[in-house]
């Protein structure tokens, strides 16, 4: 009898717990769903970009906010594989019955995400994922007349645009009339050194030579002494932070140095972690590149200086940084123009109408071409110079003078 | 033919490791009968304790090879005996229960060196890790030679630890005849914690050997999981002149396959000769090797 009676009450108690916690969620926080990868090979990626969602997330909530409300983000760990990043979206979206989801840092990631959703219909902002279908409604068999049934949303470019301010440096200073290209058998890295032959073609230089890698890869000297055997004048790698930093070292350790330029398509090239690890063997390597932190936007040195601050000197923001920073930026300014009702379908017309500054730069969400909702940015060129990251293209926005023409053997002795 | 020797070379030096990185699963599946899926994610804490010590005390990483190995050793003592040995005395319980531990086990490992080390990259720069050998025309990188010569002084020590000791005889008898060398009067309980020591050791090793000239972080493990596994069974299972064969022949043919095929097709090769031996030669190059 007695233990019927607690029962009652401690199914009483539950009860009101339960009912209290209903009445609760109008003013508890807005739940955003985040989808990056925190463990596996891409992690040093993932963490930056979460450290920068929730700095940029403390931000939000010190000055009052979404309309009174607190802003949470939910992460979820796609661990650089699309079947988890699949299961995470769905795990995001049916679960933690997120309204939005942001994240989505590997192409091939991102697009298995994007997929779950579009057919969810719950918008998706992407912030890192590059490859260029994910903004191109044919390739979720919609039409670019489709925008209001299309839930795909992106803030970087495309990685067919990633070289294109490359090629200014290219065609005025270092004319080369040939070029090898090497990158990771992934999505970003076909796609990436496609474009970039295409690219080639068009200035007028000689592609001799497309070879592909698996990331992970103990020795690329194999790869690298065809490279040298085919003596190009510049080399394009398409990599994550250790495999470019192996790709580097290794070419320092067979004397490859003919080549007038190393040349690394962004992603792990402007990290800090290949500088610290491919040590001497990282100087003067040039990288196309998103954002610098001396660019002329409002907050972005701001950003940086704070990241830098909490985080320490050996973690200093690169692009993929300021990409999650102004992702979290974008949602908090879109959220607050839902006017209190936080659906799909509210958050997906505040996207719509979006048109902001981050510290990314500006956000507006376009079409062109193939694509919609794709918002287009200028990219850049950056060098390794002393041990620093340093903006040197285009020259009126530059912070640093190139290193050219580059003496790799003395660089590397 | 510059380009065929320097890719003999190194396809030789590379599958030296992989042997010694195979050597220390193929041993435990002879002895417990079971593939030990924490191999690389043992591997790795080998690796992260060779960092320690070379980052906070400045030891070269081949010196703490004294060190470091010991630790890794008593490390697979207590896990075999603390977690895979009280599965393996229940009989009701099945032998591929054990190889789920061993998952679990790999995991816990992962997520202990996140949590006490993070996602960050490590390398270990050493003074000699960018040094190269000129051999005529062919450089050669000098710690995958010392990696190299190093991995075949262990196979050598191991032989001889196999063959001419007790220990080793014992080791032989229970991964023939658990039964019969019960019999015998070898305590099979002993050897089988003992030999999953011994194989924690060895792929610990490898590890370090690995890291002046590789990197590291928490998930660098399942890689070499799958060479280990590769190399045990076209080695043929719990042989281990099966699994240094076994790793020269991946070593070469990977290497080849990155040079004249295509770099990014480098694992194809490995498996593609994996499923050759499992349809044409199911016993492992063991069977050809006679041994």
């Amino acid at each position: 009898m007695k233990i019927k009676k607690l029962l009652t009450i401690l199914v009483v108690v539950l009860m009101m717990v339960g009912i209290n916690s209903c009445g609760k969620k109008e003013t508890g926080p807005i739940k955003i769903g985040v989808l990056l990868p925190l463990t596996g090979h891409m992690a040093n990626f993932g963490t930056m970009e979460k450290n920068s969602y929730e700095m940029a997330k403390d931000k939000i909530n010190a000055n009052g906010g979404i309309n009174g409300r607190k802003l949470e983000f939910v992460y979820e760990d796609d661990t650089g594989k699309p079947d988890v990043g699949r299961a995470g979206a769905e795990k995001l979206i049916n679960v933690n019955k997120v309204p939005m989801i942001a994240g989505g840092y590997s192409s091939s990631v991102t697009f298995a995400a994007a997929a779950v959703a579009q057919q969810y219909r719950v918008p998706f902002l992407v912030n890192t994922g590059s490859v260029d279908k994910i903004t191109q409604p044919e390739a979720f068999n919609l039409t670019t007349n489709d925008g209001a049934k299309f839930y795909i949303y992106r803030m970087n470019p495309p990685v067919s645009e990633y070289a294109s301010g490359l090629e200014g440096l290219l065609s005025q200073i270092v004319k080369p009339k040939s070029v090898f290209i090497i990158h990771e058998n992934t999505a970003f890295g076909t796609k990436g050194a496609k474009s970039f032959a295409k690219t080639a073609k068009k200035l007028g230089i000689e592609v001799k030579g497309n070879h592909q890698y698996s990331a992970g890869t103990v020795d690329f000297k194999p790869l690298l002494l065809n490279a040298k055997k085919a003596n190009p004048d510049m080399v394009y790698m398409i990599s994550y932070v250790m495999d470019a930093a192996m790709l580097m070292k290794q070419a320092r350790q067979i004397e490859f140095t003919t080549p007038k330029l190393f040349v690394g398509a962004g992603a792990g090239f402007t990290m800090p972690a290949f500088k610290e690890n491919a040590g001497k063997a990282s100087e003067d390597v040039v990288s196309a590149t998103l954002w610098h932190q001396s660019l002329p936007i409002k907050g972005a040195k701001e950003y940086f200086d704070k990241y830098v601050e909490k985080f320490g000197k050996d973690h200093t923001p690169d692009y993929h940084g300021a990409e999650a920073y102004s992702a979290a930026q974008v949602v908090a300014d879109v959220l607050k123009r839902c006017n209190g009702k936080y659906t799909p379908e509210t958050i997906k017309k505040a996207l719509d109408a979006t048109n902001m500054m981050t510290v990314f730069g500006p956000v507006k969400f376009t079409s062109y071409g193939k694509k919609i909702h794709q918002n287009k940015m200028n990219t850049y060129v950056v060098q390794w110079i002393n041990g620093n990251l340093k903006l040197i293209w285009p020259e009126d926005l530059a912070n640093a003078k190139f290193v050219y023409p580059i003496d790799w053997a003395a660089n590397w002795k | 033919m510059e380009l065929f020797l320097q890719t003999l070379i190194y396809g030789l030096l590379i599958g030296g490791l992989y042997a010694v990185i195979g050597i220390g699963m193929t041993l435990i599946m002879g002895v417990l009968g079971i593939i030990n899926l924490a191999h690389g994610q043992i591997m790795m804490v080998g690796m992260y304790l060779a960092w320690v010590f070379w980052t906070f005390m400045g030891i070269d990483p081949y010196l703490s090879l004294f060190l470091a190995v010991p630790l890794v050793f008593l490390l697979g003592i207590f896990l075999s005996k603390y977690f895979l040995q009280p599965l393996i005395e229940k009989e009701s319980i099945l032998p591929e229960n054990q190889v789920l531990m061993t998952v679990g086990i790999g995991m816990v490992l992962v997520e202990l060196a996140r949590f006490i080390f993070t996602s960050d990259y490590k390398s270990v720069e050493t003074s000699y890790s960018s040094e190269t050998i000129a051999l005529g025309n062919i450089s050669i990188s000098l710690p995958m030679l010392i990696a190299f010569v190093i991995a075949i002084a262990l196979t050598l020590g191991l032989f001889q630890l196999l063959m001419k000791t007790d220990l080793g005889r014992s080791i032989r008898a229970t991964a023939q005849d658990k039964d019969a060398a019960t019999l015998m009067g070898i305590s099979s309980k002993k050897i089988t914690i003992l030999t999953y020591g011994i194989g924690s050791g060895l792929v610990g090793a490898a590890g370090i050997l690995l890291l002046p000239m590789y990197y590291l972080y928490p998930d660098v493990g399942p890689i070499f999981t799958i060479k280990a596994f590769v190399i045990t069974i076209l080695g043929g299972l719990g042989s281990p002149i099966g699994a240094i064969a076994g790793g020269i022949v991946l070593g070469v043919a990977e290497t080849f396959g990155a040079t004249y095929i295509s770099m990014g097709y480098r694992d194809a090769v490995g498996l593609v000769i994996f499923l050759l031996v499992l349809v044409f030669l199911p016993g492992g190059l063991k069977q050809v090797l006679k041994i």
